[in-house]
């Protein structure tokens, strides 16, 4: 456990960078239906225009913080594929959350949006 | 932990799934968009990560990676302390040592010191008693205390009861109970903030406090009575109860785990004071207790009674006893159940295990810390490793912690025997009843001094180990390096501290066992061995009407001097130095001339005997002679003093003949008793106080007519009985006798001459075995601590050492070498012992018999010992430091 420190400092850093945002991302992608970690991956992935690529370093452990807040649930079911995989699933506290955050994010864009006098969407880019 | 560790595996076996499942479902994608199988497995998996840290960090946040991680370090720990068994063997017994001689200790002083009593506020009850020239007189006529009553403002109230030193008899239904019966007003137990549970309390007289006299015959029973007595009997009030053969009839029931007075082993009943005519002329006496109106201190509190009191002792027309009541005393009721030396004592005792504590903590220290330095290049490669710095001190304060919880469970252990092997000693001190077990508060006391030697013992080697860098640690790469010259000299340091606490324990230790010595060859006037003891419960209401004397003293003594090995035997209300009932006689002198007045002084010893009592005990007269066979009934009333009475009756002891034949004692209408011996000085009621004034009276001629028959013959009566067998085969007999005489008897308590006189060494014995005990621990300790370090030290410098012979060095010079270390430490160690002890000392004053606080003479014998014993201790590495080869030394390099 001990070799890798190092190594797992700088992955720290990268989520405590994303955290905020990575949370209301997974909470927005499982709104519409319930999802497993591949699955909001790749819906990230395709969702933002394969700019955000998220690794599974960042997204287990985000995955756990939200089921420990009680944000989402887990559930093992099968896949369309037949493969057993753990799926997660929006609470009722995780929608209302998920709703602060959005109306927190969009203040900060709006506010970075008038500072910097450009628009949000390049900024993120 | 087998629950709790499959727990983790189960969720650690989830995860592993669920980041695993993520593979096929991405490789599947991938080939779904065309690339073939291999290339697809390639991609995935390097887009998927360090599986292993992926789930490292996703376990962190479950938050039990802490928990999981500290059974590791638990796990570690355990297994550190297998691989070194004598290391961890040392720290366990040194600590073990430690905890239990403070455990029991504390066991002690928090039964003695800190017991609550069972009243309401108990701290504001106080015990209210009359003093002046001759000291504080246990107690008051009602007259005075009511005088406090009326005029007082800051008591809310005063209540007084009667306590009997005597065991009364309740007939219950399955034969006669002992229980204590104490007479006490009306308001005593509203004073206490208590009311009976079942019926009522005594009918009092508000402006008295005293008890009507229509209660007089009414009783109220204890819980403990009610229960044990008459089995919880729901239908107990109104019954008519037999108590020494008077009749009372029951009023009410206390409520469980009342009890007063406070102490004492037998249960307990009540009975009221009905004031009589006898009050007026302040004949009966009784305790006082009030209780201080809140906001009022003790010391404004005995300031209002002392102004008080200075007119209350006007109302004395008799100017000598004016003057023994011309003050008060005040105390709390709490304080007063504690004599001032025996807290005393047990807080110096209780300092003593806590030094013997902190000597362990001292030497745990400096093994951990030896330890450390063997292990810094363990540490170093864990710290190399990616260990933290806070990792490493959380591994070695859980190493800590394991050591000093394996100490506390043995510690606790030593502590439980510590006290079961004392016990004796202390139901006879202290005056405890209970068996002593440590209870809930000890064991948390117990586990706090755990924790804090714990801390105190790793957290110290633990920082240190950290803060080393971990570079030279690692590249000297020798067992021998890395060591510098600070952690010597605090190792050094340490080993002198402890020297140093170690003398003191010992000077104390051997001041005490100096005043045992001297009282061990007190000549105490009397022979003590092969006398076995009955202190008799006296079953006095069956013999009402009837003389208790042929009926049951007489046959019995015969019966007793009949068994075989018998030499003799006889009776006395309290043999010498018994502690078990006390009667005072003085003098009814009303004149103040000089010769008055030191006659009045005298207040002497009273004890009845029996003639063959000089055949056991052996008593030396001065002069003239002890009762004999001849001094019957039907004789001349005859009385035998001592040299102390002489000289208090006489002002001096030059010429004891002068008083025989001096007519001392009425027994009656024209029967007045002469004086006919005189006894040589004795130690009867202590062996450290000087011989006090006595009188003695002969049994056989106290007939029931006479006037202190009943207290003469009919409270106390030790048998006391010369035989060659030993007292295992000669008490079952004697009870037996004894319970064929009258039932009662068979719950007489036995002994010997010799444990009276040893349980009359009281404190000091006491005092002396558990300094003995703490003493002997210290200076293992002591010696322990010096040899670990030396050895150490010498197997440091093999390298320094070899060079040195291999440079011409002599084997004596090196072995000066190390033979110079020990001695600065003991030097050095025992010169701060010295002051120490010099200074603390004097705590022990109370406890000195015949030796003086500082005594050079013990505490030169104690330094020599200790040095003594430090130089042995430095020897064998001293010798082992001058056989070092030093082609071996060298060659380690």
């Amino acid at each position: 456990m001990s070799t890798s420190m190092a190594r797992r400092n700088q992955y720290q850093d990268r989520v405590e960078l994303l955290q905020g945002t990575l949370d209301m991302l997974i909470l927005q992608t499982l709104r519409s239906e319930p999802q497993h970690g591949y699955g909001i991956m790749q819906a990230l992935r395709v969702n933002s225009g394969e700019v955000l690529q998220v690794e599974t370093g960042s997204l287990y452990p985000a995955l756990h913080r939200l089921e420990r807040q009680r944000w989402v649930r887990s559930e093992w079911k099968y896949t369309e594929s037949k493969q057993r995989a753990k799926y997660y699933r929006i609470t009722a506290v995780g929608k209302k959350q998920l709703a602060s955050d959005l109306s927190r994010w969009q203040r900060i864009v709006e506010a970075i949006g008038a500072v910097i006098g450009r628009e949000p969407r390049e900024s993120v880019a | 932990m087998s629950l709790l560790s499959r727990l983790f595996a189960n969720r650690r076996h989830e995860l592993e799934e669920e980041v695993q499942s993520h593979l096929p479902m991405a490789i599947q994608d991938r080939m779904d968009r065309g690339e073939s199988a291999e290339q697809a497995e390639t991609a995935a998996i390097c887009e998927l990560g360090n599986v292993a840290l992926v789930k490292d960090i996703t376990r962190e946040t479950w938050g039990w990676v802490r928990l999981e991680r500290v059974a590791q370090d638990l796990k570690y720990a355990l297994r550190q302390l297998r691989t070194s068994p004598g290391f961890a063997i040392t720290v366990i017994g040194t600590l073990a040592l430690g905890l239990g001689a403070t455990g029991a200790m504390f066991t002690v002083v928090d039964r003695v010191l800190l017991r609550s009593l069972p009243y309401e506020n108990a701290r504001q009850i106080v015990e209210v008693k009359e003093a002046g020239r001759r000291g504080v007189r246990d107690r008051t006529p009602f007259l005075d205390l009511q005088q406090w009553r009326e005029r007082s403002h800051t008591l809310s109230d005063i209540a007084f009861y009667s306590a009997n030193n005597h065991v009364s008899f309740l007939e219950g239904n399955t034969g006669a109970t002992q229980v204590v019966a104490p007479r006490v007003s009306a308001n005593l137990f509203a004073l206490l903030g208590t009311h009976p549970a079942i019926g009522r309390g005594f009918e009092g007289r508000p402006q008295s406090g005293s008890v009507r006299p229509q209660d007089a015959q009414t009783m109220i029973l204890s819980d403990t009575v009610w229960r044990t007595v008459y089995g919880s009997d729901a239908n107990i009030l109104g019954k008519a109860i037999k108590l020494n053969g008077e009749s009372y009839t029951v009023v009410g029931v206390m409520p469980r785990g009342f009890t007063f007075p406070f102490g004492g082993a037998n249960p307990v009943v009540w009975t009221p004071i009905v004031l009589a005519e006898a009050d007026a002329a302040r004949t009966p006496t009784y305790a006082a207790i009030a209780r201080l109106k809140s906001d009022v201190t003790l010391e404004s509190a005995e300031a209002e009674l002392k102004g008080i009191q200075a007119e209350v002792s006007k109302a004395y027309t008799d100017p000598y006893v004016r003057e023994e009541v011309t003050s008060i005393h005040l105390q709390r009721y709490g304080d007063s159940l504690v004599g001032r030396d025996v807290s005393k004592a047990l807080l110096a005792l209780f300092g003593a295990a806590v030094v013997l504590w902190l000597i362990a903590c001292v030497n745990v220290t400096s093994l951990l810390l030896a330890r450390s330095t063997a292990r810094q290049r363990e540490i170093a490669v864990r710290g190399a490793l990616g260990a933290s710095r806070g990792q490493i001190v959380l591994q070695l304060l859980i190493e800590g912690l394991v050591l000093s919880g394996i100490a506390s469970l043995l510690g606790l252990g030593l502590a439980v025997l510590t006290v079961r092997l004392f016990d004796h000693a202390l139901t006879t001190q202290f005056n405890i009843h209970a068996t002593l077990t440590p209870n809930a508060s000890v064991i948390l006391i117990l586990l706090g001094l755990t924790l804090v030697s714990a801390l105190l013992a790793s957290i110290w080697p633990a920082i240190d180990a950290a803060r080393a860098s971990i570079e030279p640690a690692l590249r000297q790469g020798s067992a021998q390096g890395g060591t510098g010259r600070a952690q010597h000299r605090t190792r050094a340091l340490l080993v002198v501290s402890e020297i140093a606490m170690s003398l003191t324990l010992l000077v104390g230790c051997g001041l005490l066992l100096r005043t045992i010595y001297v009282l061990r060859h007190v000549p105490l006037g009397f022979r003590t061995d092969h006398v076995v003891v009955a202190n008799m419960t006296i079953p006095s209401f069956r013999f009402v009407g009837r003389d208790i004397r042929t009926e049951l003293y007489q046959p019995l003594l015969e019966r007793v001097q009949h068994l075989p090995g018998v030499q003799s035997a006889s009776l006395m209300t309290e043999v010498p130095l018994g502690k078990t009932f006390q009667m005072v006689f003085t003098f009814a002198v009303e004149g103040n001339t000089a010769a008055d007045i030191r006659q009045r002084d005298l207040s002497a010893q009273f004890r009845a005997v029996g003639p063959e009592m000089q055949h056991v005990f052996g008593f030396r007269m001065a002069d003239g002679r002890f009762f004999n066979e001849q001094d019957t009934a039907g004789s001349q009333p005859v009385v035998v003093v001592n040299r102390a009475f002489v000289k208090g009756f006489l002002g001096d002891d030059q010429d004891p003949k002068k008083i025989l034949g001096a007519s001392l004692i009425g027994y009656g209408k024209d029967r007045r008793a002469v004086v006919v011996g005189v006894l040589d000085d004795e130690r009867q009621v202590s062996i450290a106080g000087q011989s006090q004034p006595e009188i003695e009276i002969c049994i056989p001629q106290i007939t029931p007519d006479t006037g202190f028959y009943k207290s003469a013959e009919g409270l106390a009566m030790d048998l006391a009985v010369r035989t060659e067998r030993s007292p295992s085969s000669v008490v079952p007999e004697l009870r037996r006798l004894m319970q064929d005489a009258s039932p009662e008897l068979a719950t007489s308590n036995f002994t010997t001459m010799d444990q009276v006189v040893e349980d009359s060494y009281g404190s000091q014995q006491l005092a002396a075995r558990l300094l003995e005990m703490f003493g002997g621990c210290a200076l293992l300790l002591c010696v322990a601590g010096i040899y670990g370090l030396l050895a150490y030290l010498v197997t440091q410098r093999t390298r320094e050492l070899g060079l040195r012979i291999a440079l011409g060095a002599q084997r004596s010079d090196v072995m000066w070498l190390v033979l110079r270390q020990a001695t600065w430490m003991l030097l050095v160690g025992s010169g701060i012992g010295l002051v120490l002890s010099y200074l603390t000392s004097v705590l022990l004053r109370t406890f000195l018999y015949g030796v003086k606080p500082n005594d050079p003479w013990t505490m030169g014998a104690v330094s020599l010992l200790l040095i003594g014993g430090g130089i042995a201790a430095a020897y064998l590495p001293a010798r082992r430091a001058a056989g070092v080869d030093p082609m071996q030394a060298l060659r380690t390099e």
